[in-house]
Order: C-alpha cells, then structure tokens, then sequence
C-alpha cells in the first residue's frame, strides 16, 4: 500500500466529480423547473388565446366586420330584434 | 393562427402561453387538417372562461363568423375544466355522445399536465367523429 499520486486521485475522484458535474449543469441548464408551462393544481397565470386555422374568415372578428350597420338596420327592421341564439350541443368534462 | 379580440390575444400572448414553438406548429397544423378534413371550422380557446363555464362558453361560440358550422373547445385550466360547443349544423356531424369521448380523452391528458397533447388528440378524435366533408 504506497501512497496514492496524483494521476491516480484524477481518475477515481476527478473523473466521478465531473461526471456529476455535467449532469447537474445539463439538468439545472434546461431550466425544466422555471419552464412556462401548465401544472395540474399550480396556478395558471397565462393570457387566454384562442387558435383557428382561418381566423381572418372564420374567427371572432369577421363577422363583425362583414355585418355592417347598415346590414345591421336591415335585420332589425325585418322584426329581428333578439340576436339569433343557436341551438349548441357539446360536452363538459373536469379533470 | 390566433384570433385578436378583447382578450388581449396578440402573438405575443401566444409565445408567452404555455405552449412551446413545436407545440405551436403541431396545434395549428392539427387544426388546419381538421378543417379541411371535415369542412367544419374548429377552434381552440386556452384560458379564463367567464362564470358559468357552460355560457361563457357558448358565448365564445357565437363570436365565431359562421357559429353554425364550428365546434369551440374551451380549456379553462385553472379551473380545470373543459367545454366542447358545437353549432347546430356541426351538431347533426357531431353528437353529443361523440363530444363526451373526446372530452374524456383530452380530460385525461390534461390531467397529466399535457395541454397540447390533449388538444391535438381532441381535435383529431374529434375530426374523425365528425366523418369526411362531402361536398
């Protein structure tokens, strides 16, 4: 039993601790604890958004831009005066 | 892709969502396909809902263009829970034993933290229910 030298502590210390030390910084880098995404039970603090394919044609807006006003007189005059309520189906679930 | 409204929805409240770039691509592509697929308008609302969700839901529906034909999927996740619309011209492609399967399934992914997974499943369960668009 000689005394351990230097080239022989890199390998069985040095090598172990750097291995160690990249999977931390690999780990922490990626930054999966702070990433932006939703919990199940943690607070969700995100604006709505609302996806379509064609949102120029088909979303919330365009109606309202292809109904003008005069389009608008026109359907309340014809005795239309309650706005049309479609009849919707659909589900619900909770998680 | 995302519809500007009173909500404040800009592009950048979608880059700040909880959605990555991929999860982005993959949303809006698995919309695309479900409407051409089913001639249907599908849409994605991610957020608060108004009190009750069922109405504030439905009143989301009917800001759509063309209210009839779209199915809306309203995710509130803080409230955890979920609200399919579907108009009454979707509603004949569409039952409501069909909406309730997918809603189950999103449920689930939701459940597990997978917000986009659950959507693109949804909409694709969803689009195969509805059948093929005949013109």
């Amino acid at each position: 039993m000689s005394t351990p030298d230097l080239s022989d502590l890199l390998i069985y210390a040095g090598i172990p601790l750097a291995v160690i030390g990249i999977i931390f910084a690999l780990v922490y880098a990626a930054g999966g604890r702070n990433a932006k995404r939703y919990r199940p039970g943690r607070p969700y603090e995100f604006a709505p958004v609302w996806f379509l394919a064609r949102p120029e044609s088909d979303g919330p807006e365009a109606q309202h831009a292809a109904l003008d006003a005069a389009a608008r007189a026109e359907l309340t005059a014809a005795g239309d005066v309650a706005p049309v309520v479609d009849v919707t189906g659909g589900a619900s679930d909770r998680w | 892709m995302t519809a500007g409204d009173h909500y404040a929805v800009s592009s950048a409240a979608v880059l700040d969502g909880p959605f990555t770039t991929r999860q982005l691509l993959r949303l809006d592509d698995a919309l695309r396909k479900a409407d051409e697929n089913s001639g249907l308008t599908f849409s994605t609302y991610v957020g608060e809902v108004e009190e009750p969700m069922r109405e504030g839901a439905e009143r989301l529906h009917a800001r759509l263009a063309h209210p009839a034909e779209s199915v809306l999927i309203a995710v509130d996740p803080a409230r955890r829970q979920l609200e399919i619309v579907t108009g009454s011209q979707a509603r004949k492609r569409l039952s409501d034993r069909d909406c309730k399967l997918a809603a189950l399934s999103m449920a689930a992914s939701f459940g597990g933290g997978d917000l986009a997974g659950g959507l693109v499943s949804g909409l694709a369960q969803l689009t195969g229910l509805a059948g093929k668009h005949n013109l």
